[in-house]
């Protein structure tokens, strides 16, 4: 209890019972009851809709040296942020504290509140009763006074659950970075609040039209394979047509013909002409067009579920996400009459994390010269001082791979397919980067010695990786790099959501941000030194940079990996129109 | 936050993996070789890291010897008078590169004396050899571009002859390679 003495306005264990407005995915939540805990005195306040919606701020402290406990608790704070409260000074969220006790390990009964109660062999309440309960809240109201009552008990026995949890919780606690993960929890509801605008008059079209859309698709593309039957991809047929053109293409250790989109993708860079079939393919696999939960106001929300990954990234859904499925549909993001989209992505973070917490004095050289790529062809080398990347395109690609490939721990053989050149030529580059970069590798060894002898690792502000089974070195010596970029990225949605920028999206390394047209030069520069900052916070003296993108209304965003297929869709759309001028009309 | 020191500092954990668990790595094997003609390599460019001894060479499991001047004189031609040169590879793996010393009329052959050019040549250059039986001798090849210098194992020569060397040190005549080379096996 030592850890919570601190906390001389109390200690609140709190949760909400909610339901998307209208209960509509993809719109904010609306708030059904709440029920507060104080701990340890446990005396409870249960506060029914109508009560809470009146109110103006929280009915328990949230300042300085108060501290709100909750299970999973962007979603109390989206509840906070719907009914203008302001938000608690401390928030623990036990969801995040687990999963960072468990990460690497697979907790028997999972990651949820009844998965933790029975990981510290607490009582807890019955899985089909919780779900009986959600329904009836989503269900949504009028909810007769004993369904009420049964609401509240239920919301009741979640708090009651945390008050044997944290206890149980409190000896495995590192408060001060549990905390900033909770700020993070924060940070999480605000970008999940703001969302990402969306041009809903096309995603209607496009799901309108899709399964013309798909048929084109694979009349225009499958053509030159005869690989399609109906919309089904047949392997028979794909097999034969890798005879007939004389391509030899990977296996399962099966025999069976490895079909992965990654396999595709490789492939394509040896074999250009199964490009577009691997398009295709990513085109209608992933398409789930009814999945992406765009809420009343046409913005996509959906659950970010942080620190879902072992690095503790986001994790949110692929289907729900509009940066989840193909990269084309991300032509869909539109800004909002007045506004400006910006997507900022570090540059070249893992190579800057890499080069700045292993302290390899060549790499941060590299990364500052702007140009890391060229710069370590230049000090391995193999290309004279001053050379640019117009002067040495070739070995400046070779030499990216080759990065790329140490950060993914490719060996000489895939490197080798990626820049379509001999193993020979491949082994000498990652033979390069060994020797240029010797004080990065001693560290990525050590790396890996902390992993196995130590049985764990962990970033700046301690996020930890267990080290169980089957070891797999090749992500354990990623695992800094992946996990430090983690906080950074985490560190700069605090920054900039606390400074009040509108943030759409994290996306891996990068951020989408919402600025009025008006704003947008200070509020880029803003943003990017808030970014630099927050890189800063993990890396010590290191600071890393970022490129931004900004489209503003009326253009729309596009990432470039995708144009062709958005304007391939958009033709089709067209000629599907101009044969079927009376279209029926479409509602969601 | 300021812009001196970094924001959360305070809570800032060390990445210094492994640190604590002092793992080293551990130098196994030091091959007795001349370099292959496709491995640059350098030489250590200190004459104290040069060792002069009498080596037997067993071609069949292409194990060296290092054999005891006693040795030595027992199996005659058998056994060799070299020099010594610590050496090492891109890669980092440190070799021991024989010169035979010059024969009793003070002359080496010709092998010989254009290997003993190349390995002080590699005492500044990164240079790979390739024997060039036209000129009796090695062709030269250097790196024309600006390496790093090579990262020298941290211990002494000493300690880098007993990794080579383990097992392998002939100090008398009952030792069976002798044995062997003088028929008595």
């Amino acid at each position: 209890m030592y850890l919570l003495s601190g906390f001389t306005e109390g200690v609140f264990l709190i949760d909400f019972e909610f339901r998307p407005e209208h209960g509509r995915e993809g719109n904010n939540p609306e708030p059904v009851c709440l029920v507060v805990k104080e701990f340890p005195s446990g005396v409870t306040s249960r506060y029914w809709k109508d009560d809470i919606h009146s109110r103006s701020s929280a009915p328990f402290s949230v300042g300085r040296d108060a501290l709100c406990v909750a299970y999973f608790a962007s979603a109390e704070m989206d509840c906070f942020l719907k009914l203008g409260w302001k938000l608690p000074e401390n928030l623990l969220d036990l969801y995040v504290e687990f999963r960072c006790l468990t990460n690497g390990t697979t907790p028997p009964n999972g990651a949820g509140l009844l998965g933790a109660l029975l990981y510290f062999g607490l009582p807890s309440v019955a899985a089909q009763h919780k779900d009986a309960m959600r329904d009836l809240v989503l269900r949504g109201g009028p909810w007769k006074s004993q369904e009420r009552l049964d609401i509240l008990d239920y919301c009741e026995t979640d708090v009651s659950a945390l008050e044997l949890l944290l206890p149980a919780m409190l000896p495995t606690l590192d408060l001060p970075r549990a905390l900033m993960r909770g700020r993070y929890m924060k940070a999480v509801s605000r970008m999940q609040a703001v969302g990402t605008p969306i041009d809903v008059t096309t995603l209607l079209e496009i799901k309108t039209y899709w399964e013309q859309i798909q048929d084109a698709l694979i009349a225009e593309i499958d053509a030159n394979y005869g690989v399609y039957d109906g919309r089904s991809f047949r392997t028979k047929n794909w097999a034969d047509y890798l005879q007939r053109e004389g391509i030899a293409w990977p296996r399962l250790p099966t025999g069976a013909l490895e079909l992965t989109d990654d396999t595709f993708k490789q492939m394509a860079r040896i074999h250009p002409q199964v490009a577009p079939i691997r398009e295709l393919r990513s085109a209608l696999s992933e398409m789930r067009l009814s999945n992406i939960t765009v809420g009343d106001d046409g913005r996509n929300r959906c659950l970010l579920s942080p620190f879902s990954s072992k690095t503790g990234r986001n994790q949110p859904s692929n289907s729900r996400f509009i940066f989840g499925p193909s990269v084309w549909l991300r032509g869909l993001i539109k800004p909002q009459e007045g506004f400006c989209l910006a997507y900022i992505d570090y540059a070249q973070q893992e190579f800057g994390i890499a080069a700045a917490l292993s302290g390899d004095e060549k790499m941060m050289a590299a990364y500052r010269s702007g140009d890391p790529y060229l710069a370590f062809a230049i000090q391995a080398g193999a290309v004279p001082q001053g050379a640019t990347k117009q002067s040495h395109k070739v070995e400046r690609e070779q030499f990216k791979a080759c990065v790329l490939a140490t950060q993914y721990g490719m060996g000489e053989v895939t490197l080798a397919q990626r820049i379509n050149q001999p193993v020979a030529r491949a082994r000498q580059l990652l033979a390069f980067h060994r020797s240029t970069y010797r004080t990065f590798w001693a560290w990525s060894d050590a790396t890996q010695d902390e992993a196995v002898l130590n049985g764990k690792l962990w970033t700046t502000f301690g996020w930890e990786i267990r080290v169980k089974g089957q070891i797999n070195v090749r992500s354990l010596r990623n695992f800094p790099m992946q996990g430090n970029g983690a906080e950074m990225l985490r560190i700069a949605c605090i920054f900039l959501t606390e400074a009040g920028i509108r943030v759409c999206a994290p996306v891996h390394d990068a951020l989408l941000i919402e600025l009025p047209m008006a704003e947008v030069e200070s509020g880029l520069s803003q943003a990017q030194g808030l970014m630099r900052l927050a890189s800063r916070a993990v890396l010590g003296d290191f600071e890393l940079g970022s490129d931004a993108k900004v489209v503003c209304y009326p253009d729309r965003y596009m990432d470039e990996r995708g144009q062709v297929m958005w304007d391939t869709v958009m033709g089709l759309i067209q000629k599907i129109k101009g044969q079927q001028p009376a279209v029926a009309s479409h509602t969601t | 936050m300021n812009q001196t020191n970094p924001p959360f500092s305070s809570l800032r954990l060390s990445q210094n993996f492994g640190q604590a668990l002092g793992v080293k790595k551990v130098l196994a094997v030091v091959p007795v070789t001349k370099p292959s003609k496709d491995r640059f390599f350098r030489t250590h460019e200190s004459p104290q890291w040069v060792f002069p001894t009498w080596i037997l060479e067993n071609k069949s499991t292409g194990e060296t010897f290092i054999a005891a001047p006693e040795v030595a004189s027992a199996i005659g031609d058998q056994a060799l008078a070299v020099e010594l040169y610590v050496a090492i590879d891109r890669q980092n793996n440190p070799f021991l590169i024989p010169i035979p010393l010059p024969g009793p009329n003070g002359v080496r052959n010709r092998w010989h004396e254009s290997r003993l050019q190349a390995v002080e040549k590699a005492k500044s250059v990164w240079i790979r050899i390739s024997s060039n039986k036209d000129l009796g001798g090695y062709d030269v090849f250097e790196a024309t571009a600006k390496l790093p210098d090579p990262d020298w194992p941290g211990i002494t020569l000493d300690e880098l002859l007993e990794v080579a060397f383990r097992g392998r040190i002939i100090t008398s005549v009952d030792h069976p390679i002798v044995q062997e080379r003088l028929g008595k096996i």
